[in-house]
């Protein structure tokens, strides 16, 4: 436990050197972020957009726009929020833009997609849990690509990204309280999403 | 609304985590009286669990470096122009600088060779009014005259300086 904390607090450390160092124009520490954040931005980017090459898009003017407003960025706040909001603005002026609709209704394509590691199993897993979970985990993937925008997003920094509340507050730009009702009604609209796949029973 | 419906709303959130503590012992104290409670809150358990295990979407292996390249050109641009502007400054300070220094050797060179810079109406009487001569309006025009010359060099060097930034920059 000790050591779990020692090496969180670190890597809040290192990003931090990594902010400061950026803001005096290191290259190197530009580099260090853009690969620290690469999975967790692409990911978020690609929840709210659902197109792998449109969030693609959005991750390099995130950065693009991380450069050119990084001296007006106070360095004792916190980074990961500054940053989603850059991202969160410019995928909805994005959505805005080209999917004036996309923003609450659902798409068709499903935004899921399966890693190598992934597919190698458990050891502890049977072929046929193994199964059941990849089955489980597309029914909710698809589930949660049918919720509005709003729902995906504060679900995805919830769960994906784990985020407090407060956080996600900081990100969407709402108060605690709307930020904690959004969480509420998103998941119930999800598990009536993921029940309305099973008429008469339970999902599970 | 009853304490049973306040709690009810809050189960979703309870499996998600994000109760505060008072919340939090609220609902523990509630499931353990209200198999229905209980029971609800079990339903949102594994709702939960998947989501914090979904899947990791990969991005495109190049895009790591096409955004660097991206940005890092941004970046470089915008050290580029820092300097620039610093340099300006300090260039602009020194010009001044050596513009007012070197103004009475200017003066007195000028005011010995060169009575063809004296105006035509240099015999006004405010001109006359300064110590007895048109030292008032030779001055500022000579002055003007000399600081034209040094900011017209300047402003060529700068256009030059910027050009040959660009051109460098297209080739990289």
């Amino acid at each position: 436990m000790v050591g779990a904390t020692a090496l969180s607090l670190e890597g809040l450390v290192a990003v931090d050197a990594d902010v400061v160092r950026l803001r005096r124009g290191d290259l190197n520490a530009l580099s260090e972020l853009i690969t620290r954040y690469q999975n967790r931005l692409y990911r978020y980017l690609l929840r709210l957009v659902r197109q792998p090459a449109e969030a693609e898009d959005l991750f390099q003017q995130t950065w693009l726009k991380v450069v050119e407003k990084i001296r007006s960025f106070d360095a004792s706040r916190n980074f990961d929020a500054w940053l989603f909001t850059l991202a969160r603005n410019l995928a909805i002026d994005h959505l805005r833009r080209i999917r004036p609709q996309s923003l609450d209704e659902p798409l068709a394509d499903s935004w899921h997609s399966e890693t190598v590691a992934d597919r190698i199993p458990c050891k502890d897993d049977t072929p046929l849990d193994h199964a059941l979970a990849a089955e489980r985990r597309t029914e909710m993937s698809e589930a949660m690509a049918e919720l509005p925008m709003m729902y995906r997003e504060v679900l995805t920094l919830r769960f994906e990204d784990e985020m407090k509340i407060e956080e996600i507050a900081q990100v969407t730009a709402v108060p605690v309280s709307t930020a904690k009702s959004r969480l509420r009604r998103s998941l119930e609209q999800l598990r009536y999403a993921l029940e309305a796949r099973h008429p008469g029973g339970t999902w599970q | 609304m009853s304490e049973h419906d306040k709690i009810r709303e809050l189960l979703a959130l309870a499996a998600a985590d994000a109760l505060t503590s008072a919340e939090e012992r609220q609902v523990a104290e509630h499931v353990r009286s209200c198999i229905a409670c209980s029971n609800e809150l079990e339903a949102w358990r594994p709702i939960a669990s998947e989501l914090r295990r979904l899947p990791t979407p990969q991005p495109s292996p190049w895009l790591v470096q096409a955004t660097l390249a991206r940005a890092g050109a941004k970046l470089t641009e915008q050290a580029e122009r820092d300097w620039n502007r610093h340099v300006m400054i300090v260039v602009v300070a020194f010009a001044w600088l050596l513009t007012i220094a070197s103004w009475p050797v200017f003066h007195f060179v000028t005011g010995r060779f060169g009575s063809w810079l004296e105006p035509q109406f240099s015999h006004t009487q405010f001109g006359q009014t300064l110590l007895g001569r048109t030292w008032f309006s030779n001055t500022w025009i000579s002055f003007t005259a000399f600081t034209a010359l040094g900011w017209l060099a300047g402003g060529v060097a700068a256009v030059m300086l910027t050009i040959r930034q660009r051109g460098e920059r297209r080739l990289a």
